[in-house]
């Protein structure tokens, strides 16, 4: 694997820059995410003084249980979200495995034009086509419903978990189905009882970006929901505004929100390393 | 099945079918809808939209507007500052990840972190982190002597704005930074191999190897930052709000204050268009970009 050849041992400027280099990357990237964990273990107190008072004394777990009392919200923020983003993640499965098998392997008129579309589709700004959503939810009486978030989500969804199924299926042997061809399987069988079960891991992965995405997600919520179904990110967008000064349950929220995405982030770190950024590279 | 005995081809198309639907749905038509809102003076009466023609009114004020013109300045601002920053930053770490001494897994995964929280999450962390009393960026710079009192980090006009851009670039250089290694990866070794044995210097092996080798890719993540710098919403909504003065309101908040706050849907429309319009353009660069890669792997 080491493909960086440098010319036999490593001269010790070029070792010592290269820690210096590697501290550097360690702090910028972690310093803020640790500074949220530890402050959301602290007690008000001891980060409204200056500097913190980093005694142990200091050290707590209220703010978590706290928080959900100052942020009544926050429970049903919480269950709103696991259902809007489990449920556009598995729409966006359901409609997207066909489309991306079609794409990269069936004989489909206009299949260049449909997978620039696709693709083109994942560029678009939101504000772009919020206007235009919000009007069409409130006359269906929408508004402040999982499900109009839900359908919303396909925007972004449905283009990613199609790039990303393409890119595997293509992979898929051609043998397989021919077998099952010669078989007398249908196309949909074949898909069906042969394409879908080995490609398990790549269902997973999209469905992992689908959910994390729709977890994420802050524009659409903050114009197609009211009270009932905010998600968590308006629950803390609102705690921050009223409550500025909570700052160890305002970490803690924001904790409890990053948690679910960080742990599937690191989950699938190999796959968000090489096949999403490859993806971005090819065609 | 009803699937079988059908020739290959509609099937094909009956396994399109639901996603171009939905897709239709939930995007092309708000896209001709949001085109044509914006050729119109749409205001909401009585809970019914009124869509009167007002055939090119709308871009008009918005060539006119002082408050456009702002946002546009500070869009182009925060645009190009983000890109450059990030492209070079990106590159830099993503050199350092290749390097034989840096290649723990570990890393790797930082790298993963601040891309997949929330922006709303991020949002409030850096809102904590430059509080101008009680945050720790201020409590570190004064320790360290490096500040005298504290500082408004996000309480005067051009530092809001480039406090904002500190926060969005620690954001997003990570993504960038995969997407290059991914590309350092696949610069084939004997082309360093052969530099060496020439007595090529490092600088030379980046200047005359990797860099020519990269164009692409590079050219591939300043198209997608541009396009993903265009769209930073949530986190002026959580830390200004556009504020103090309207210098941080870029395009896309435009867009949404002038729609949702002042209920103007025509207008706002109209500055969604031009934002759609650019994006348009980056993401045909970008299939451009893709084809071209494709080409040279070959």
């Amino acid at each position: 694997m080491v493909r960086y050849v440098t010319s036999g041992a490593t001269s010790v400027t070029e070792r010592s820059l290269v820690g210096v280099g590697i501290v550097l990357f360690v702090l910028w990237n972690t310093a803020p995410l640790a500074w949220l964990v530890t402050s959301s273990l602290m007690h008000q107190q001891a980060l409204t003084t200056t500097p913190p008072d980093f005694s142990p004394a200091s050290f707590t777990l209220s703010n978590y249980t706290e928080v959900f009392n100052s942020a009544a919200q926050l429970g049903r923020g919480l269950l709103n979200s696991i259902i809007i983003a489990v449920g556009t993640t598995a729409l966006s499965i359901v409609l997207g495995a066909p489309a991306a098998y079609a794409l990269a392997r069936l004989p489909l008129p206009g299949r260049d034009h449909l997978l620039l579309m696709v693709l083109a589709a994942q560029m678009f700004p939101a504000v772009v086509v919020v206007i235009p959503l919000f009007i069409a939810a409130s006359k269906l009486g929408l508004i402040d419903t999982r499900i109009s978030l839900i359908l919303v989500y396909l925007t972004f969804n449905l283009p990613v978990v199609i790039w990303v199924l393409r890119g595997f299926f293509l992979g898929v042997p051609k043998g397989l189905e021919r077998a099952a061809e010669v078989d007398g399987a249908s196309t949909w069988q074949t898909f069906r009882l042969i394409v879908l079960p080995i490609s398990l891991p790549a269902l997973f992965a999209a469905s992992v970006f689908a959910f994390i995405e729709a977890w994420n997600e802050f524009f659409f919520a903050l114009i197609m929901t009211r009270q009932e179904s905010q998600t968590v990110p308006l629950v803390i967008s609102a705690f921050a505004g009223q409550y500025q000064t909570l700052f160890g349950q305002m970490m803690a929220a924001a904790a409890i929100s990053i948690a679910p995405v960080v742990f599937l982030a690191i989950l699938l770190r190999k796959t968000i390393l090489s096949g999403f950024a490859d993806g971005m590279l090819k065609g | 099945m009803a699937i079988q005995g059908m020739s290959v081809r509609s099937t094909a198309i009956l396994f399109v079918a639901p996603a171009l639907a939905a897709l239709m749905l939930v995007l092309a038509y708000p896209i001709v809808y949001s085109i044509w809102l914006s050729f119109t003076n749409a205001s909401l009466s009585a809970g019914e939209l009124q869509t009167p023609f007002a055939g090119l009114d709308n871009y008009m004020a918005l060539a006119g507007n002082r408050t456009a013109r702002g946002a546009l300045a500070n869009t182009i601002y925060f645009t190009v500052v983000e890109v450059v920053s990030v492209v070079v930053l990106g590159l830099a770490m993503a050199m350092l990840l290749n390097h034989p001494m840096a290649r723990s897994p570990i890393l790797r995964v930082l790298l993963i972190l601040p891309w997949a929280i929330a922006p709303v999450a991020n949002a409030v962390l850096w809102k904590w982190i430059l509080h101008s009393n009680y945050g720790i960026a201020n409590a570190i710079l004064l320790s360290t002597g490096a500040i005298e009192r504290n500082v408004t980090w996000l309480g005067s006009p051009l530092l809001a704005l480039n406090t904002m851009l500190l926060v969005d670039i620690w954001k997003s250089t990570p993504f960038i930074t995969i997407l290059l290694l991914a590309a350092l990866q696949g610069i084939p070794s004997a082309l360093y191999r052969a530099a060496t044995i020439d007595g090529a210097t490092a600088w030379q092996k980046f200047r005359h190897v990797t860099l020519p080798q990269l164009k692409t890719a590079l050219a591939i993540a300043i198209v997608l930052q541009t396009i993903w710098s265009l769209r930073v919403f949530d986190l002026i909504f959580v830390l200004t709000k556009g504020g103090p003065f309207d210098s941080t309101i870029v395009l896309n908040f435009l867009a949404y204050r002038e729609t949702f706050n002042f209920l103007k849907f025509g207008f706002g429309a109209a500055i969604a268009n031009l934002i759609f319009l650019v994006s348009l353009v980056l993401a045909i660069i970008y299939l451009r970009l893709l084809r071209l890669r494709a080409v040279e792997a070959r």
